[in-house]
């Protein structure tokens, strides 16, 4: 395998040219980089803004039309947890598994998890009544002796999330020590500083590389679970009430497919421009577009199982409410949000079996945007869609999000990729060392002149 | 369900552990004012300025009159038996006595200042609970159980007012926080479901 | 510390505050807002204790029917009006206008201060001094034949004195303005018995209800004792309900409880009456009086067959219901919305021929010896319209009276009234007749004021001030006589006494003595006072045909339009005339048959409607000879193809904040001309355009229908009766098996468990609640009682239009049938919080918000709540509201209590901030108040003595409320009634609301 991919993807760089292809991403930033850091920081200045209103006036600035009690913002939390997950499974169930071309993308990858995660923490609060006491959510000792309520999905929530962002952060940073270190000899500075703190100090001996090995590895062991754990908890808080709609077995592992079929094609919306800006195609080539886009397919295929089981379920359940729920959707006021995300997940991802599209760049971009789209509509199908029409006919209502709700969603896009933007900068997004291990030792040819 | 019950009794623990510091305090509360044999004198002149409490618009002694002359507490809450509300005196109440008595005593002539322009006093309210909590004070006063068993109805306002009856200006003696109220609930074998004071 | 600018009296607002505490404070996180003050009394008052309610006996003024009134007062403050439980009128209940009274006292709209016409057109405020010389000066300066003053319906010694003032200036020129004065029945009587009266229905008694129009259970006459008697009457007991038929071609929210109801062409009701009559008299059916043989000619014309081709009824329809109506006690009702066209007077004296031929007069249809002071009729007002145009009016006084809005324009009342040189008006708000005044002096609220009126003859019922004026108001008694003082010579001698409540008294002396009552008056008068009036029989007198027998138009039908379509006004039961318009309360209460709400709509056939291209909320233009005015339609399968409703009461120019601008004034489209019989025609000829406009109703109504689910159930009278108890269930509610109920019980009680503690371990009750939908006619006047009891905000018609009202109690209402032959019929099932055994919205709540309690409340702790809103996700009743905006903060927009209405917020209850859920609470407060006081008396809770508001103010008495563990207790026996069921039960969500069948009386065909 590891030759396999040195003779086609490397055309055997030195290690030398690693380090220098990749610190040189680090070098200084265009005016277009800069316009964009000044874009994003804009829009999500607005997000806030709009954020700061809802929070004066209460959350009727949104468009919550009861019975319709959750919106965009849970919407936009699922979606943002689902993103999270294929970096964990790229950076971690891959490394497990050994699969060699996953390092030069694995970085990427990594980062947008914690970003995504670092999103979709906000919603929940953005999402309650009275934000100013959402710690309450916590479990902590207090003079009124009062609790958490631990039969409550929403609890899990709390804990799922918080513990996926400690993990994920955790194996990011521990992944970036040897780069730092690569990266530190290099820059100068306050980067310098910046890089000889981060890099914990690492001189590359021995003992460091046996310890980091094994660190990483655990640490791997220890993030696999939660990719399926965590989407799975958040499944939960639909799958555990009783709204038709929400209310199925299937929804763990649908959700769990969901997310990683969504997270992959975000990798793939992000890399593609990477490449061409950072010029490392080099690294991230074809290859690895292929692998992603089969990733991509099978998941894709599983969802678009989930979807058809949904109905069929519903229909074999001969409940009068699942069947009116599901007729709803897709027949229904919010037939168009139904078809999209049909549409975009279910058929579009087809077009993967052609060995033609998954190796086309361009193509892979749109579909993933698409992709992208698909899921997010998935979730506000399931969520808003269910919600409009349940067990009480005169109670059923309609619910068209407010500028509110779209200012802060634009935010929350634009709080993600201001990290991103800042993170590839300022840190290495192929790893070095990771990319050198499958390069094999340069040898010295001149050694017998 | 057992699950969480361990949670739960794990940091009750440590709650109530905080909380009963508090407690103590409250239940000694009856402590200075048991002893009735010696008749209490109030300080004559006292240092306005380093009293505990809010200022209030005239300097009403509750030393002097629950304390020293034993007034019951009743005379001028008059309603802390039969309604959830203690009720304040009217003006009306003060000068029933003060039409004659004090006359000297200037805190007496703002009293007068304000009967004769029919003016009510506003005294700045010491124990403020918020406003999403019901508390009977009928219940409190009229219960002989737990912590007002067997207490005069004057003593059983101490266990939550504290010393008051040696107040020469009112001041909040307990946090009134709802730690506060559960652990005599609790410690009294009383309800402490939510809807018994929050609706 | 003075009175401050906007009029209200500062004082005695804090001291009102002060003592009250938190109570009706908002629920903010924590109070940081500075140093609370409380404020004491400088005086107690009597029998006032803070913290405790006093109860005073009163009067509702919201309508003629005088209801008494039990106003619960605390800290000084009306805090919330019920019915009075002794008074004869109304027996304890009260509707949701009276109870909006409350907003009538603490209106922020009120006048403030008495208000005189400046130069340039505007008010100014002036003293009472100035005012009182004002319009003495101007009153004097008029001859007396040229006074005119306009009460309203006071019926009573008010209407007296002021005939006494009028007369001490040399005046008679007192008219009594009612916009309903039913001149077509006082007509009626008059021509079919010679006398003019109104006959007196007892509803309690018959078996069998014939109405033709009549809103009986809405606006018309006394609809809260109507109610009561019929509920009685109607309501399924020990297997036997009487049956109830009505004939108007909308189906209106009293057609609503029909058993059956008959859509004839509109107007063509009479036909069917004496068609009715005919039967009767051709086939003997009934034992005629003897001088009925007079009426045979007349009877004649009307052969079933030829009327039915005019009324668009079968003739098989109208022997059939000839037939039913004699066979056991019955009644027909003529008046209200049925008798208000061009021809009503016939169809009012058919009715009552009837009546009289099927031997119901002097039984079911009785008339008093006494007639009581009848209104002045629509003419009347006409005529006094055209002297003023004429000029020969020299000084208008009116009082408690809105002619300017509450006549059509046609008649230019407006105009009339300019010619006037001096206007005054006694009007406690700047409604469309007092803006057109020089002077306008504000009188008492009916609340702050002595008075008093005899509603029914025999029925004396008294107010008296249940706390002091909110604003600088006066009442208009002691103003008349302070001008009557100060105009000195004949009208300080003719009247005497120096306050009004003197006169009054005096009043009252000479009913003691009518009364034979030889005790002391001071006694009589305290014992009247406490129990709200004084009663006394009056019989009732044999009435004969008249001879010769009056003209009544010979019963002709009202032709509808050949071309466009009949349009039917009809009084909205919520804002009745339009004198509710500026009660929040009133404007947020959704219409019992539409549920739209805050505006004007017109009621269209779908398939109307399909043929002009219409849909829900298109505003279409109605346009009548008379004038024309924009309305959205509002698709009603419960009306005639060839007809179109509008309700009155909206479209005020003035009247405050809450009325205003509002809605479409629906008079602009009748002639001002009075009819035959002096009233106003309230049927006339329209014709329909599709304006191109839109806009989204403000109703609460989701789906009209229930897809199945039987959220509403009805069940045939014999089905009920003979059929198997248990089958036939509508929805689909699954058996649960043995295993899965054992896991549910489990479950419940470890709920119960849970949170069981001290006191609370061992025996609860277990609260719950029964409602008969056999008796609930939809009224609404639970949904107001809910408001007033439990601080419920009002939010607006833009928030309404987007699903936000805040309503805890709401009465759904489901359409059934009405295509392909099924008849039409429109069921109502009050919808509140079930407080669920197995509630779905507890587990999910995050911090124990929502919780059950060990009594079997599911709890909502408002100062623990996140606002994560699972719970109302998950509850399928859809009974939890959110507060999306902050209403209890003045300084939102969306503030619900602009002062002083805020005054009337219960202490009892937290206000609710923004960001947390809310809902029914069973009353949570009432519940432990009741407890407090019976530990406290050492005693057990009574099955009955916790009373929710919504099941005090029921008129039909269709709640029951009590523990479920009590075998014994009234909610039991009605939990284990055959016709029991629980809304969506098939979730096993263990609702501890039972709901009873709604049963109708019809032979299934």
């Amino acid at each position: 395998m590891t030759t396999l991919v040195q003779e086609d993807q490397l055309t055997r760089p030195t290690y030398h040219e690693v380090t220098r292809d990749i610190v040189a991403t680090l070098g200084r930033p265009s005016r277009m980089y800069y316009v964009l850091l000044g874009l994003v920081i804009t829009v999500f200045a607005i997000g806030v803004v709009a954020l700061l209103f809802q929070v004066r006036y209460g959350l009727g600035v949104a468009g919550y039309t009861p019975p319709v009690m959750w919106g965009v913002y849970i919407a936009t939390f699922v979606f943002w947890v689902g993103i999270a997950h294929s970096g964990t499974l790229i950076s971690a169930i891959l490394y497990l598994f050994r699969s060699a071309w996953r390092t030069s993308v694995y970085r990427t990858a990594e980062a947008m998890t914690v970003f995504a995660v670092m999103t979709a923490g906000l919603f929940p609060l953005i999402h309650v009544g009275r934000i100013w006491y959402a710690y309450w959510l916590f479990p902590y000792p207090n003079q009124r002796q009062l609790w958490v309520n631990f039969k409550s999905p929403l609890l899990w929530d709390v804990f799922a999330v918080s513990t996926y962002f400690t993990v994920s952060t955790l194996f990011l940073i521990v992944g970036l020590i040897p780069d730092l270190a690569a990266v530190r000899e290099k820059a100068t500075g306050w980067r310098k500083k910046l890089y000889e703190i981060t890099s914990l100090g690492w001189r590359g001996t021995d003992q460091q590389w046996r310890h980091y090995t094994r660190g990483y590895l655990y640490l791997a062991a220890l993030a696999t679970p939660l990719v399926l754990s965590v989407h799975s908890v958040v499944s939960w808080d639909f799958a555990m009430s009783i709204v038709p709609g929400w209310h199925a077995t299937i929804f763990a592992p649908y959700f769990v497919a969901g997310a990683i079929y969504s997270g992959v094609a975000m990798v793939v919306t992000l890399l593609v421009p990477l490449r061409k800006v950072f010029k490392v195609e080099r690294y991230i080539t074809v290859e690895h577009f292929e692998n992603l886009a089969k990733l991509l397919l099978l998941t894709g295929l599983i969802v678009g199982y989930a979807y058809a089981i949904e109905y069929f379920i519903a229909w074999y359940s001969g409940s009068p409410y699942e069947r009116a729920s599901f007729w709803n959707r897709a027949f229904g006021e919010y037939w168009w949000a139904t078809w999209t995300m049909i549409t975009c997940n279910g058929f579009l991802p087809l077009l993967l079996f052609s060995r033609k599209i998954r190796r086309s760049i361009p193509a892979m971009f749109v579909l993933s945007l698409f992709v992208n789209l698909g899921m997010w509509f998935e979730r506000f199908v399931i969520i808003v869609v269910s919600l409009s029409f349940e067990y009480e006919p005169y109670a059923m209502g309609h619910y068209t999000p407010s500028w509110v709700e779209w200012a802060i969603l634009a935010g929350s896009f634009a709080w993600f990729f201001m990290w991103f933007l800042l993170f590839a900068k300022n840190f290495p997004t192929v790893s070095i060392t990771e990319v050198k291990e499958i390069i094999p030792m340069p040898r010295k040819e001149r050694a017998h002149a | 369900m057992t699950k969480r019950a361990l949670f739960v009794t794990g940091t009750l623990v440590a709650a109530v552990a905080s909380v009963s510091l508090l407690t103590s305090q409250s239940t000694t509360a009856q402590g200075p004012q048991g002893d009735t044999a010696v008749p209490y004198e109030a300080p004559v002149d006292i240092d306005t300025a380093g009293l505990p409490g809010p200022k209030q618009p005239i300097l009403y002694r509750h030393d002097v009159h629950a304390g020293q002359y034993e007034m019951d507490c009743r005379y001028c809450h008059f309603a802390a038996e039969v309604s959830p509300s203690p009720a304040l005196p009217a003006v009306a109440t003060c000068m029933g006595c003060h039409i004659i008595a004090g006359a000297a005593n200037p805190e007496v002539q703002k009293l007068r200042e304000y009967w004769n322009e029919r003016r009510p006093i506003e005294w700045i309210e010491v124990h403020e609970m918020a406003p999403f909590v019901r508390f009977p004070h009928n219940r409190h006063v009229v219960s002989d159980s737990g912590s007002f068993k067997e207490l005069e109805v004057v003593e059983k306002c101490d266990v939550c007012h504290g010393p008051i009856r040696r107040m020469p200006q009112v001041y909040q003696f307990a946090s009134l926080k709802m730690g506060w109220c559960i652990t005599c609930h609790e410690k009294d074998q009383v309800s402490i479901d939510c809807t018994l004071c929050h609706y | 510390m003075a009175e401050n600018s906007n009029g209200m009296n500062r004082r005695r607002f804090l001291k009102v505050l002060g003592v009250t505490g938190g109570g009706a404070a908002a629920l903010t996180g924590c109070s940081g807002d500075g140093a609370q003050k409380l404020i004491p009394y400088i005086v107690p008052p009597d029998n006032q204790i803070p913290g405790i309610a006093t109860w005073y006996a009163s009067t509702c003024r919201e309508c003629p029917a005088g209801c008494g009134l039990h106003v619960r007062v605390r800290e000084g403050r009306p805090v919330k009006l019920e019915g009075n439980p002794d008074h004869p009128v109304n027996g304890g209940r009260l509707c949701a206008r009276g109870q909006a009274g409350l907003q009538g006292l603490y209106n922020p709209d009120r006048v403030r201060q008495p208000l005189a016409r400046a130069s340039d057109g505007t008010f100014e405020p002036i003293s009472w001094d100035e005012a009182i010389a004002r319009i003495t000066e101007g009153v004097n300066a008029v001859p007396g034949d040229q006074m005119r003053f306009m009460t309203g319906s006071e019926a009573g010694t008010f209407d007296r004195f002021v005939d006494d003032w009028l007369a001490a200036f040399g005046s008679t020129g007192r008219i009594n303005f009612e916009p309903f004065a039913y001149e077509a029945l006082r007509h009626a009587s008059r021509s079919v018995f010679g006398i003019d009266a109104l006959p007196r229905y007892d509803l309690a008694s018959a078996r069998y209800v014939l109405s033709f129009g009549t809103d009986f259970l809405e606006t018309w006459s006394n609809p809260v004792g109507q109610a009561r008697a019929f509920g009685d009457s109607h309501g399924f007991r020990d297997g036997a309900m009487g049956k109830f038929v009505h004939v108007e071609p909308r189906m209106s929210m009293t057609a609503m409880s029909a058993d059956e109801w008959i859509a004839p062409a509109p107007g063509t009701e009479g036909l069917i009456a004496m068609a009715m009559a005919r039967v009767i008299v051709r086939d003997g059916l009934a034992s005629v009086p003897s001088d009925v043989a007079r009426l045979e000619s007349i009877l004649d014309q009307f052969e079933p067959d030829s009327v039915a081709a005019r009324t668009d009824v079968p003739a098989e329809t109208i022997e059939r219901l000839a037939r039913e109506f004699v066979s056991e006690p019955s009644v027909a009702l003529a008046g209200g919305v049925g008798c208000q066209h061009a021809e009503a007077h016939g169809t009012a004296a058919a009715v009552l021929l009837m009546n009289y031929v099927a031997g119901n007069v002097g039984r079911t249809v009785q008339f008093a010896t006494e007639s009581g002071s009848a209104p002045a009729t629509y003419a009347d007002v006409v005529g006094l319209a055209q002297m003023m145009r004429d000029g020969s009016v020299g000084a208008l006084l009116v009082h408690s009276a809105n002619p300017v809005y509450a006549t059509p324009p046609g008649l230019r009342f407006v105009e009339a009234m300019r010619q006037v040189p001096f206007k005054v008006s006694f009007s406690r708000f700047l409604d469309e007749t007092a803006a057109e005044c020089d002077l306008v002096l504000p009188d008492h609220d009916p609340l702050e004021q002595w008075n008093d009126s005899e509603p029914i003859p025999g029925v004396h019922t008294l107010q008296q001030p249940v706390m002091q004026p909110v604003f600088e108001t006066r009442q208009t008694g002691d103003v008349l006589l302070t001008v009557a003082q100060q105009a000195g010579g004949r009208a300080a001698t003719r009247l005497a006494t120096s306050t009004y409540k003197e006169y009054l008294e005096a009043a009252w002396q000479r009913l003691q003595r009518r009364l034979g009552d030889p005790r002391p008056f001071a006694a009589f008068w305290t014992e009247a006072l406490q129990r709200g009036g004084a009663w006394r029989e009056v019989g009732t007198r044999a009435v004969r045909l008249a001879t010769p027998m009056g003209r009544f138009g010979d019963v002709l039908p009202w032709v509808a339009p050949a071309d466009g379509l009949a349009l039917v006004a009809y009084p909205s039961p919520a804002l009745f005339d339009g004198r509710g318009a500026n009660r929040p309360w009133l404007q947020e209460l959704p219409d019992p048959v539409t549920k739209v709400t805050w505006s004007t709509w017109v009621e269209i056939h779908p398939e109307t409607a399909a043929e002009y291209r219409i849909a829900e909320g298109d505003i279409v233009e109605l346009a009548s000879q008379a004038g024309s005015i924009r309305v959205p339609a509002y698709l009603y399968p419960g009306i005639r193809r060839d007809c179109v409703a509008v309700p009155m009461g909206q479209g005020h120019t003035a009247f405050g904040r809450y009325a205003e601008g509002r809605g479409a004034n629906v008079l602009s489209l009748l002639s001002g001309e009075p009819t035959a019989y002096g009233g106003v025609a309230t049927y006339t000829a329209v014709t329909l355009r599709h304006t191109g406009a839109h806009e989204r109703l403000a109703k609460t109504e989701g789906r009209p229908r229930q897809l199945g689910r039987g959220i509403a159930q009805a069940i045939a009278l014999e089905e009920l009766v003979h059929g198997e108890p248990h089958e036939a269930h509508e929805g689909h509610a699954a058996p649960v098996p043995e295993h899965i109920e054992d896991v549910l019980d489990e479950w419940q009680e470890g709920e119960f468990r849970e949170t069981e503690q001290g006191d609370y371990a061992g025996e609860h009750p277990r609260w719950a609640m029964a409602v008969d939908l056999s008796r609930c006619t939809g009224c609404s006047a639970c949904v107001t009682a809910c408001h007033a009891e439990n601080n419920i905000a009002t939010v607006g018609a833009e928030l309404v239009s987007r699903g936000r009202e805040m309503s805890w109690l709401r009465i759904e209402r489901y359409f059934e049938g009405g295509e392909n032959g099924v008849p039409f019929e429109a069921r109502v099932v009050p919808m509140m919080c079930q407080h669920c055994g197995n509630a779905p919205c507890e587990p999910v709540c995050p911090v124990f918000a929502a919780y059950h309690t060990p009594d079997g409340l599911n709890a909502q702790i408002y100062n623990r709540c996140v606002g994560t809103r699972y719970c109302s996700n998950n509850c399928p009743y859809k009974v939890r509201y959110f507060n999306w905006f902050d209403y209890q903060d003045e300084a939102d927009s969306t503030f619900a209590w602009p002062a002083p209405l805020h005054w009337l917020l219960n202490p009892d209850v937290t206000v609710r901030a923004k960001g947390v859920m809310e809902k029914c609470t069973f009353c949570v407060q009432r519940i432990r108040d009741k407890q407090h006081a019976a530990t406290l008396a050492d005693r057990e809770l009574a099955d009955g003595e916790v009373v929710t508001a919504c099941q005090q103010t029921c008129p039909a008495n269709a709640i029951v409320f009590g523990d479920l563990h009590d075998p014994n207790s009234q909610v039991s026996r009605a939990a284990r009634d055959a016709r029991g069921y629980h809304v969506l039960g098939d979730l096993n969500t263990r609702p501890a609301i039972t709901y009873l069948k709604k049963v109708r009386n019809i032979v299934e065909a």
